[in-house]
């Protein structure tokens, strides 16, 4: 099966994609699919990022974006599956894998789309402040929708019981989790942008982390404080 | 009473007409040759929803088959038939992903022999990232300075400049005016002193300058490691400046 047309089936039909979940259906077809999809979207939208700096940082955050991705999803895993499996799921860890896989294979889907605007301000501004914060403002729009075909794929493909409301209510504690789980392994993985005037790295030191990052720009954005 | 004959006109379009209906016919069974196939063929195409049921349970994966086995099982028309629509949507990403691909190396690729690309191509010095080491020289100034501990330092002399490890392509021009925004601290200075004088001189606008003894120097700010060694022909060749603290008298050669 093609791999794209795979990710057209979500796109287009996903209450007949999940259902094929819940059923089992071609498990492995999809996740093989939705992976090199996947990882090639990312790899991608992750040259983009790093074309405001360098060569080097195009390679590196073509390769650390799907990894971002990929080990967030290795960290918060068992979680899931494991809260699931104490409130009545009777879902595999393969089905349960496949439909995390349907939320980051959607985010990747939307950023690609978004490439060609990110690559447009990349060409036309050249604030650094600025261009993070659209990329920050992109992955969340990504993400967002991203786990709302989670929340869906979970509602979906579940297979009833009596604790079904309480495992939507884990569902949503572990879209949490798992946000704040990649936006440090985000921060971990940083640079993906490369600031301008600093040499190549291929990961910064620790220190601070990203919320405040987020708001350093913001704040420099307009105009109250310089990064430092 | 005579029968009224068709005029030539109505014969010519009758003719017309028959001829345009047999076209037409034609050029239907053209276009839909499957109409009159027999149905076998479809039979192939697209399976029976029994057919269709055990192929897809053909496919599922054992795992989920034993997950599946412990629910109630799927009622044989719930899943939503596949849509037929047109497959673009999967041709349209594989373009895009292509495009992309293609318009990343470009803008990646130098357009000068500076090394410049596409991407890099928009100066704007507000984009710089102002933290610890970023060194800065204003366009039409000489002087460079460095960030450290939220403030720029004026880098004295080249003799400073190499000490501390600057290169060139550390050096970011910003336009005149961009380091009034900016607190000045205390400038960088290099201290020279050769192995056959115990003096020690701080270079300063490319002349040298006596430090008295260890108590200036030490009030000065100074630290050992800020003593660059040099021969004492390069120290005895630069001209001589004011003495630190000023009035100590002729300064000593090395």
């Amino acid at each position: 099966m093609n791999h794209l047309a795979v990710i057209e089936a979500i796109l287009r039909n996903r209450q007949r994609f999940f259902l094929e979940i819940r059923r089992g259906v071609d498990l492995r077809i999809k996740i093989r699919a939705m992976l090199v999809s996947g990882i090639v979207f990312f790899a991608l939208y992750g040259s983009v990022m790093g074309s405001t700096h360098s060569l080097w940082q195009v390679l590196s955050s073509a390769a650390k974006l799907p990894l971002l991705f990929l080990a967030t999803l290795v960290v918060c895993m068992p979680t899931l599956y494991f809260f699931n499996l104490i409130f009545g799921s009777n879902q595999s860890l393969t089905q349960i894998f496949c439909l995390v896989l349907t939320a980051i294979t959607v985010t990747a889907v939307l950023l690609l789309s978004f490439a060609p605007i990110v690559m447009f301000f990349l060409l036309t501004t050249s604030n650094y402040q600025f261009f993070k914060l659209l990329n920050v403002g992109v992955f969340a729009i990504s993400g967002i929708v991203g786990v709302r075909f989670l929340g869906q794929g979970m509602q979906i493909a579940s297979t009833g019981g009596q604790e079904g409301c309480a495992r939507q209510v884990v569902v949503l504690l572990w879209i949490l989790v798992y946000a704040f789980v990649g936006s440090q392994v985000a921060w971990t993985l940083r640079p993906f942008i490369g600031a301008p005037g600093l040499q190549f790295e291929l990961f910064r030191q620790l220190g601070g982390n990203f919320y405040t990052n987020v708001f350093a720009s913001i704040g420099e954005l307009l105009g109250f404080f310089i990064v430092g | 009473m005579s029968e009224q004959r068709p005029s030539r006109i109505e014969q010519v379009l009758e003719l017309l007409i028959e001829e345009i209906m047999d076209r037409m016919e034609a050029r239907h069974k053209t276009a839909s040759p499957t109409e009159t196939e027999p149905p076998a063929i479809e039979d192939v195409s697209v399976p029976p929803p029994a057919a269709e049921a055990e192929l897809a349970e053909s496919r599922v994966e054992p795992e989920a088959r034993e997950a599946e086995a412990s629910v109630p099982e799927v009622e044989p028309g719930e899943l939503p038939p596949p849509l037929t629509g047109p497959s673009h949507a999967a041709r349209l990403m594989g373009r895009l992903a292509l495009w992309l691909l293609i318009a990343t190396v470009l803008i990646n690729v130098p357009f000068n022999r500076h090394g410049v690309t596409l991407a890099t191509a928009m100066p704007d010095a507000a984009s710089f990232v102002i933290r610890d080491g970023f060194v800065v020289k204003e366009e039409d100034h000489a002087e460079i300075y460095v960030y450290q501990n939220h403030k720029f330092r004026w880098i004295s002399s080249l003799d400073a400049f190499e000490h501390y490890g600057f290169t060139w392509k550390d050096v970011h021009i910003v336009p005149d005016g961009y380091l009034d925004r900016y607190e000045s601290g205390s400038p960088i200075h290099v201290l020279l002193k050769c192995k056959a004088s115990p003096h020690i001189y701080r270079l300063e606008s490319g002349k040298k300058r006596w430090i008295r003894d260890i108590d200036t120097f030490v009030a000065e700010g100074h630290v050992w490691e800020d003593v660059r060694f040099v021969s004492c022909q390069y120290l005895g060749d630069l001209s001589d400046g004011k003495t630190i603290p000023p009035d100590s008298g002729p300064p000593p050669q090395p």
